[in-house]
């Protein structure tokens, strides 16, 4: 029992937060927001460099064969660094899954191009009904001779834009099945959402696109329990990513604290402020344990389901607690753009909706309980 | 990174499970005499005395003086099963008293002290807190002078619990006035059959036992000082952050058993009670692993302040919202107690519902807890 990190880790930690601190100011985070694109492809090509894209691949496929806590140890930095960009949708929402569930075929055309940053790729899943379950998957894949012909409207589809590839989930006769689309085929339509994160989410709206059936994902008719293992992944990896940005809310909140002078004293040193910070450090400490706690788990292949949604479940609530707080902390100022504090507000929100809020999240729980 | 136990550990506290599960007779005793509010009796004293066999009250001391030697884990190990069969996880003697012995005390309070601690045949009880002195620790007045040959105690300490069983005061005094407040502040151990010592009751609403006590001209050896003059307060701070490991154990065999009786009256099929109960294992959970972050840090030989008090707080807030949840999910019953028809769960949570007030404030307020994790975990300057 031993909740460090290795010597690897913290220097994965360090050279991650020494980059990124330098390369990704939050002028650029802020720039993206306003730009098409939603990412900076040479930030992009540097982080593939460093090996980033493919840390959790092996290496016969150009990555550097890390597990999931290494993977949470970079998003907490990127985190921290507000990163845009696609990189959980290409390394976690559809990487993973093609590792785990590719042919050799597409593993080694894929996963390769991941892990050097020249492919972007993204999840087509949610519908407009928004559900997580099975049931929320209306989109419909008909099988013609070779082809399967896709046809739907999918919802929230991170950095659809820039994406070379996507994977939409849609109904086959046999039931539900992942397939590989070239994001640029003929029927695809795409509109920006405006979002609370400006981060670039898309409706797809995928109207009788041409698919061979060699890009099926898994098995035809059995998506659903790729789909899940997807969520989970991703639900753990925004966590990840939100454990940072808090961490680094709550430093911005002390040192703000402790300069801003009133009534002849910092406003730290008044107790109302300083039992503020105590909450959101137990707040974001419970957030952390429980994020490393179930990546640990699915690094060691064991059931983490019940950890993950532990995980999600607290650290989408406890986002918007620190936030709130850090926000009340700094007063006015915080709420101008010229000042960070919104930024993390706003992402707080987006990654608490993304995979699953605390509801969702809980009845997973209940029914782990066997309830 | 490693959130379980090794095999060994793992082996060991299957050990410790098994012993406690041998044992359904001393357990159900001492839960009859710790819930009945009076502390130890004869069947707790008992069960002690078997622990202390086992020298598993004490795993991490020296062979010499009653342990085993064993790394720091071993003991949270036992302390998770203290907790999750009988409640109780720690002893003054064990947990607090003999570690400052053992690290600042003569050779012979260890000699005297150690063994019988680790057999369980003594107890101490907390003297710190007066009645103008419970968070300000430092402003204690019950004073200690110098006489020689031996010192003179006077004054009066409040809310000591366990003094009316225990055999020993862990007894901090005031040796000076001068200089801060806190830096003339003594320990003592007093034998508390000494001559001049008067015990009185108070008892909270919940039932438990604590006590005024009143030092009247006690005359106390020179050989009762603890470390060194003046350095008690530090002594203290220290223990403290011991004291403020705190087991889950208990915790969650009280959900256990709630989650059976959820399952058996079939509310479980009720989305806003399996929200509910979803919600406290998450936060059992958080509770859990605050305390792991705590014990990883002390098997490395640090004390974690922060953690430690982060740990305190959240746990024991977690254990008063727990007891509300349920008490509110059992509806109009949850008010019933232990010996009344139709309660529920033997009117288990509408005890701790009341209990759990206490560990809010004992072993350090949460607002004093959280003044420290501000100030020194997190840098918020004082003024
Ligand atoms: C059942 C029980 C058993 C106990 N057993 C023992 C024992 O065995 N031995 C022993 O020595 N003591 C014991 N205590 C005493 C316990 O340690 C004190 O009650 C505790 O330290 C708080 O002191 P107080 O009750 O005097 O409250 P006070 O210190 O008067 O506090 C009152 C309120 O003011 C707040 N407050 C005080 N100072 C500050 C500050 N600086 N910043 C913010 N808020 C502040 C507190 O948080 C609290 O909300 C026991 C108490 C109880 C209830």
């Amino acid at each position: 029992m031993n909740l460090d990190l290795s010597e690897e880790q913290e220097m994965l930690k360090k050279t991650a937060r020494d980059f990124l601190e330098q390369e990704c100011p939050r002028s650029l985070v802020r720039e993206m927001e306003q730009g098409e694109k939603g990412y900076s492809p040479e930030l992009w090509r540097k982080m593939a460099e460093l090996g980033w894209m493919g840390l959790v691949f092996p290496e016969e496929y150009s990555g550097m064969s890390g597990n999931f806590v290494d993977l949470i140890i970079l998003l907490g930095e990127m985190g921290r660094a507000l990163v845009p960009g696609p990189f959980i949708p290409t390394v976690v929402s559809s990487g993973l899954p093609i590792f785990h569930h590719g042919t050799e075929e597409q593993k080694g055309n894929f996963l390769p191009e991941i892990a050097s940053g020249e492919l972007i790729m993204t999840l087509a899943l949610t519908e407009p009904s928004t559900r997580f379950d099975e049931s929320g998957t209306e989109a419909k894949a008909q099988h013609q001779f070779t082809n399967y012909s896709i046809s739907g409207t999918k919802l929230f589809v991170p950095y659809a834009y820039v994406a070379d590839w996507i994977i939409c989930v849609a109904r086959a006769e046999e039931g539900i099945t992942l397939f590989l689309v070239p994001a640029k085929s003929p029927g695809i339509n795409l509109t920006v959402l405006k979002t609370i994160a400006s981060d670039k989410q898309f409706e797809v709206v995928f109207d009788d696109v041409k698919v061979p059936t060699a890009n099926v994902l898994g098995k035809v008719g059995d998506g659903w329990k790729i789909i899940k293992q997807i969520e989970e992944w991703s639900a753990l990896a925004w966590c990840g990513y939100e454990v940072g940005s808090l961490q680094r809310v709550l430093e911005m909140t002390v040192s703000y604290a402790n300069e801003r002078i009133q009534f002849e004293r910092p406003i730290g040193s008044f107790q109302v402020i300083q039992h503020k910070c105590a909450d959101m450090l137990m707040d974001i400490d419970g957030a952390r344990f429980l994020t490393y706690q179930a990546a640990w788990k699915v690094s060691q292949g064991l059931a983490a389901s019940m950890e993950i949604s532990m995980a999600k479940a607290w650290t989408g609530e406890a986002s918007r607690r620190v936030c709130l707080s850090g926000h009340q902390i700094h007063a006015g100022i915080g709420l101008f753009t010229d000042y960070d504090m919104e930024l993390y507000f706003r992402r707080a929100k987006a990654m608490e909706l993304a995979f699953g809020e605390g509801d969702f999240h809980r009845e997973i729980i209940a029914q782990q309980l066997g309830l | 990174m490693d959130f379980e136990f090794s095999p060994e550990e793992k082996k060991f506290k299957q050990e410790v499970h098994q012993f406690f599960q041998s044992e359904p007779e001393l357990c159900a005793g001492f839960m009859e005499e710790w819930h009945g509010g009076e502390g130890f009796g004869p069947k707790t004293w008992a069960l002690l005395r078997k622990l202390g066999e086992k020298h598993w009250l004490t795993p991490t001391w020296p062979k010499k003086y009653g342990g085993l030697d064993l790394p720091y884990v071993y003991y949270c190990i036992i302390q998770e099963e203290m907790s999750y069969w009988i409640g109780l996880y720690a002893c003054i003697g064990t947990a607090m008293a003999g570690p400052v012995i053992l690290k600042c005390g003569t050779e012979e309070q260890k000699d005297f002290y150690l063994p019988r601690i680790a057999r369980g045949e003594i107890e101490f009880c907390l003297g710190y807190s007066e009645p103008q002195a419970g968070s300000d620790l430092a402003n204690l007045q019950l004073r200690a002078e110098d006489k020689g040959d031996y010192y003179l105690l006077n004054g009066q300490k409040t809310f000591n619990t366990r003094c009316h069983f225990a055999q020993y005061h862990w007894l901090a005094a005031r040796t000076s006035s001068e200089g801060p407040k806190y830096r003339g502040i003594s320990l003592f151990i007093v034998d508390l059959k000494t001559p001049g010592i008067s015990i009185t009751p108070l008892m909270t609403f919940s039932g438990e036992r604590t006590n005024d006590v009143f030092y009247d001209d006690v005359k106390v050896p020179k050989s009762s000082l603890v470390g060194e003059p003046g350095m008690g307060f530090y002594y203290i701070m220290e223990a403290l952050a011991y004291e403020r490991v705190t087991p889950v154990g208990a915790y969650q065999r009280l959900f256990e058993q709630l989650l059976e009786y959820i399952k058996e009256s079939g509310k479980g099929s009720d989305p806003v009670i399996r929200q509910k109960i979803a919600q406290l294992a998450i936060e059992l959970e958080v509770c859990k692993l605050f305390t792991l972050n705590v014990v990883s840090a002390q098997s490395k030989g640090i004390i974690p302040v922060y953690e430690a008090n982060a740990a305190k707080i959240f746990i024991t807030e977690t254990e008063q919202r727990l007891a509300n949840t349920v008490v509110n999910i059992f509806g109009l019953r949850g008010q019933l107690q232990r010996d009344s028809k139709w309660n529920v769960l033997n009117g288990m949570f509408e005890f701790i519902y009341r209990q759990s007030l206490t560990e809010l404030i004992m072993r350090g307020t949460s607002e004093i807890l959280r003044n420290v994790i501000a100030q020194r975990g997190l840098g918020l300057k004082r003024r």
